[in-house]
C-alpha cells in the first residue's frame, strides 16, 4: 500500500532533475574532419558505457584498469565502428589509428583516434550513428563535423540517427552570399556611413571655381568624380576592415565611432566652407580608413568563421560595395539632372550639408561623451 | 588572486583535456557503480536474462521487460543516475504496441523525467483506462499537477486515491496541495496523520522532510529543524532531504554546517551547488574550484540539449556568477515548465536582483491566486521595484 508514496518521493526528486550520486546521462563526443577523400577524427566514449555494452571489467572487481581496456581494444573497435557509417560516393573506410583515454565531467572515456578515406572527394556526406541506442535510449552522440573546411554540430539520438551534410562548394557559396547580404544591410542601416558618402557626393555634380559653385559640364565629369570618391572610400575601408577583422589592429570602439562622426562633420563643413577641393578622393580615402574599423565591429559581432575568413571578409566587402553603388546609382542621375536648380543648390546642397553637420555634431558629442541625445 | 586561481584552473583543465596513453596497465581508470557480484547487479542480470528468454519464447509479451525497466527506474531514483533511465527506455521500446497499465506508467515516468509533462499525464491516463484502480498513476498525475501549480486538478487525483482506499498516499497528496495553496497548518496535519499510518522509513523520511519545509515557510525555525533532524536521524541517504535541509541552513546563515554536511556530495550537481554557495559565503578557496566544476556540468548538459537543470542553473548564475539578467531569463523559462515554490523563489530573487518586476509577473500572479504563505517569498515580492504589475 505504501509503495505508491515512493512515486511522489520519486517525482519530487526527479522534478529537481539532478543526478544525485553519479553524473549525467550518456554522451559520446565525435569529432570528424573530412577533407576530400580523407577522414580523420576522434571519438570519446565513456568507459562505463563500453562496459555496459560489451563488458570491460574482466576480473569483476568493479574497477576498470588500463590493462583491461587494452585487452579489449579489438572488440571496442569492432563494436564502435560497427555503429558508425560514413558515405561519400559510397561507404567510407574508417579505422582506429590509436587508442587513448581522457577525462570528462562524468568520468574516464576511451578515446579512439580515427583515420580513413572515402570513395569520392566531392559530394554530400551521409552519416549514420547507432552507438548504444539499443541499450540506452537516452544516449546522445554529440557530433562536431568539418566537411571540406566547413564546420557544423549536431546531436544524434535514436530519433535522429542519420545526417546528410551538404558538400562544401554550395554551402561556401551560401556563406559568401550571406556575408554579401550582411554588408549591404549594414551600409543601408549605417546612417553615419551613408551621410559621409553623401556629403562627399553632393558636390560631385558641381565644380568650385573662382570661389563659387557651378554645375558640372558633362555627366562623364560628374561620374568620374564619383568613381574616384567611391573607389577611394572602398579601398580604404577594405584595408582597415581586413586589419581589424584579422585582429592585427584593434582600436577602442568609442574612439572609432567618435572619429566616424567627426568625419561626417568635416565632410559636411567642407561643402559649406570649401577647404579641400579637387582631391576629394583623398578625403574619402583618409576617412574611409576610420569607417573600415566601424564595419569591422559589425563583422566581429556576426562572428567570422576561421576557415572561411577570407571568403567571408570578401563577401562582406562586396556587400558594402554593392550597397554603396545602389545609393550612387539612385543619387547620381537625380543630382546631375537637378544640379543647376536652386532646389539642389540651396535646398539639397546647402541645407542638406547643414543638416548633416548638425546631426553629425550631435553624434560626435554623444559618442565622445557616451551620452544619449537622439536615437540613430 | 582570483585571476591567478582561474588561470591555474585553465591550465589544469587544459592538461586534463588532452587525451593520453596511460603508462601502467594496472592504472585504475574508472570505478563502476556496482560489481557483478553485488546483489543489485545479480538481480539485474537475472532480469536481463528473463527479457532475452521472453523475447525468444513469448515475443510481444512485455512482462519481463516491464520488471527490468521498473528495476532500472528504481535504481535511477535511488542513485540519481540518469543512465538507468535511458536503459529502462531502451528495454520497453520494442513494445510500442502493448497496452498494459504498468507499461503506460513506465512510459509516463520516462516522459515526466524529461519534463514532457503533458505527454506524461496522458500516459498515466492511458494506464487508468486499462486499470482504473492503478493508484500510482493517480499519484503521479497528482504530483505533475502540483509541479504545474494546478491545485484543483491535483486535488481531484488526491480524492481518487482516497476513494481507492489509500489513506497514506492520499494524505501525502492532500498535504502537498494544502501546503502549496497556503493552508500550512492543514498540510502539517495531513503529514502527521500519514506519519502515524506508516512505518516505512523511506515514507517517513519524505513526510518529515516535507513537514520541515512547511514549518520553515511558516517561519517556525525550531520546529522545522526538529523535523529535518528527525528525518536525517533515519540514516538514509536522500538527495531531496539533503537539498531541503541545506537550503534551510543557507537561509539561516549557517554555511559552515552546510560545508560539513555536503563535503562528500560533490558528484551531485544539485548538492554541489549548495556546497559552493556555502563556500562562497565563507570565502573558502574551494568555492572557485566548485564553481568551475558546476559551470562545466551545465555546459555538458547544454551540449546534449538537456534543459532539465534550469532551476539550479539560474541559482548558480544569480548567486555565484552574479549574472542577474541571465539568471532571470533561465529562471523564467524554468517557471514556464515547473511552478513549485522553489521555482517561484529563484524567479523572484533574480527579478529583484535585476530590478525587473515584469518578468516576475507569473510568480506574483501565482502568489495572489494560490495564497501560498512563505514569509521569504512575500518579502521578495515586496522588494520588487515599484510599479509591479
Amino acid at each position: 500500500m505504501m509503495k505508491g508514496l515512493r512515486f511522489i518521493v520519486a517525482l519530487c526528486m526527479l522534478a529537481l532533475a539532478w543526478p544525485v550520486l553519479a553524473h549525467k546521462a550518456s554522451d559520446s563526443y565525435l569529432v570528424l574532419k573530412i577533407e576530400g577523400q580523407q577522414v580523420s577524427g576522434q571519438w570519446d566514449i565513456a568507459l562505463r558505457d563500453i562496459d555496459f555494452a560489451i563488458g570491460l571489467d574482466a576480473d569483476g572487481n568493479g574497477e576498470i584498469t588500463w590493462g583491461e581496456v587494452q585487452a579489449r581494444h579489438t572488440e571496442i573497435t569492432a563494436w564502435a565502428l560497427g555503429r558508425l557509417s560514413l558515405q561519400r560516393g559510397g561507404a567510407c573506410n574508417v579505422a582506429v589509428a590509436q587508442h587513448l583515454v581522457d577525462e570528462h565531467t562524468d568520468g574516464t572515456y576511451a578515446v579512439l583516434r580515427l583515420a580513413g578515406n572515402c570513395p569520392s572527394s566531392t559530394g554530400d556526406l551521409g552519416l549514420t550513428y547507432r552507438l548504444l541506442f539499443d541499450v540506452d535510449a537516452s544516449h546522445r552522440g554529440l557530433l562536431n563535423l568539418e566537411l571540406d573546411g566547413i564546420a557544423q554540430t549536431a546531436v544524434l539520438s535514436p530519433e535522429a540517427s542519420e545526417l546528410r551534410v551538404k558538400a562544401g562548394e554550395t554551402s561556401r557559396l551560401a556563406q559568401f552570399f550571406q556575408y554579401v547580404i550582411e554588408g549591404v544591410w549594414h551600409i543601408w542601416i549605417g546612417f553615419d556611413h551613408i551621410l559621409f558618402l553623401l556629403s562627399l557626393l553632393l558636390p560631385a555634380v558641381l565644380v568650385f571655381d573662382a570661389r563659387r559653385w557651378k554645375g558640372a559640364a558633362t555627366f562623364g565629369q560628374a561620374l568620374k568624380e564619383v568613381m574616384w570618391v567611391v573607389t577611394a572610400f572602398t579601398v580604404a575601408h577594405s584595408i582597415t576592415l581586413t586589419l581589424a577583422a584579422l585582429q592585427i589592429v584593434e582600436l577602442p570602439s568609442r574612439l572609432v565611432e567618435s572619429a566616424i562622426a567627426a568625419s561626417v562633420v568635416l565632410a559636411a563643413a567642407n561643402n559649406l566652407y570649401p577647404v579641400v577641393q579637387g582631391r576629394r578622393w583623398l578625403v574619402a580615402f583618409s576617412f574611409g580608413l576610420i569607417h573600415g574599423f566601424g564595419f569591422a565591429s559589425v563583422l566581429t559581432e556576426l562572428g567570422l568563421p576561421r576557415d572561411t575568413l577570407v571568403l567571408s571578409l570578401l563577401g562582406f566587402n562586396v556587400g558594402v560595395e554593392t550597397g554603396q553603388l545602389a545609393i550612387v546609382a539612385v543619387f547620381l542621375p537625380l543630382a546631375f539632372w537637378l544640379r543647376d536648380t536652386p532646389f539642389y543648390r540651396k535646398g539639397v546642397f546647402q541645407w542638406g550639408s547643414w543638416l548633416t553637420l548638425v546631426v553629425a555634431l550631435v553624434w560626435l558629442v554623444e559618442r565622445a561623451f557616451n551620452l544619449k541625445l537622439i536615437t540613430a | 588572486m582570483t585571476a591567478l586561481v582561474f588561470g591555474l584552473l585553465a591550465v589544469f583543465a587544459a592538461a586534463l583535456a588532452s587525451p593520453r596513453i596511460p603508462t601502467q596497465p594496472s592504472e585504475v581508470l574508472e570505478r563502476l557503480p556496482m560489481r557483478p557480484t553485488d546483489t543489485t547487479a545479480r538481480l539485474l542480470s537475472a532480469l536481463r536474462a528473463e527479457v532475452s528468454q521472453s523475447a525468444a519464447t513469448k515475443p510481444g509479451d512485455p512482462q519481463a521487460a516491464i520488471r527490468l525497466a521498473e528495476q532500472y527506474f528504481e535504481l535511477a531514483m535511488a542513485r540519481g543516475d540518469p543512465r538507468y533511465v535511458g536503459y529502462a527506455d531502451a528495454v520497453i521500446r520494442p513494445f510500442v504496441q502493448s497496452n498494459s497499465a504498468p507499461l503506460w506508467a513506465i512510459r509516463g515516468q520516462l516522459l515526466q523525467y524529461r519534463h514532457g509533462f503533458e505527454a506524461a499525464l496522458s500516459s498515466f491516463e492511458s494506464a487508468l483506462k486499462v486499470d482504473p484502480d492503478f493508484a500510482s498513476a493517480h499519484a503521479w498525475r497528482g504530483a505533475i499537477f502540483l509541479v504545474q501549480a494546478d491545485y484543483g486538478l491535483a486535488g481531484a487525483e488526491c480524492e481518487a486515491l482516497h476513494r481507492l482506499g489509500r489513506p497514506a498516499l492520499s494524505g501525502a497528496c492532500t498535504g502537498l496541495v494544502d501546503a502549496y495553496s497556503g493552508r500550512m497548518e492543514a498540510a502539517i496535519g495531513h503529514f502527521q496523520q500519514a506519519l502515524k499510518a506508516t512505518d516505512d522509513p523511506g515514507n517517513r523520511l519524505w513526510l518529515l522532510t516535507r513537514t520541515g519545509e512547511v514549518e520553515a515557510w511558516l517561519g517556525r525555525v525550531a520546529r522545522a529543524e526538529a523535523a529535518y533532524r528527525q528525518a536525517l536521524a533515519l540514516g538514509i541517504e536522500d538527495g531531496y532531504l539533503l537539498a531541503a535541509w541545506n537550503d534551510f541552513l543557507l537561509d539561516q546563515k549557517r554555511p559552515d554546517e552546510v560545508v560539513k554536511s555536503l563535503a562528500s556530495w560533490e558528484s551531485s550537481d544539485g548538492l554541489l551547488l549548495r556546497l559552493a554557495l556555502a563556500e562562497k559565503q565563507l570565502a573558502l578557496p574551494k568555492a572557485v574550484v566548485h564553481a568551475q566544476v558546476l559551470q562545466d556540468r551545465f555546459a555538458a548538459a547544454k551540449a546534449r540539449g538537456d534543459t532539465t537543470h534550469r532551476a539550479e542553473e539560474a541559482r548558480f548564475l544569480l548567486n555565484i556568477k552574479n549574472d542577474a539578467q541571465q539568471a532571470l531569463q533561465i529562471a523564467a523559462a524554468n517557471y514556464e515548465i515547473q511552478r513549485e515554490p522553489r521555482d517561484a523563489r529563484i524567479v523572484l530573487e533574480a527579478a529583484v536582483a535585476a530590478a525587473d518586476a515584469r518578468a516576475a509577473k507569473p510568480v506574483l500572479d501565482w502568489l495572489k491566486r494560490s495564497g501560498f504563505e512563505d514569509a521569504k517569498l512575500r518579502e521578495l515580492a515586496k522588494a520588487l521595484p515599484a510599479g509591479a504589475p
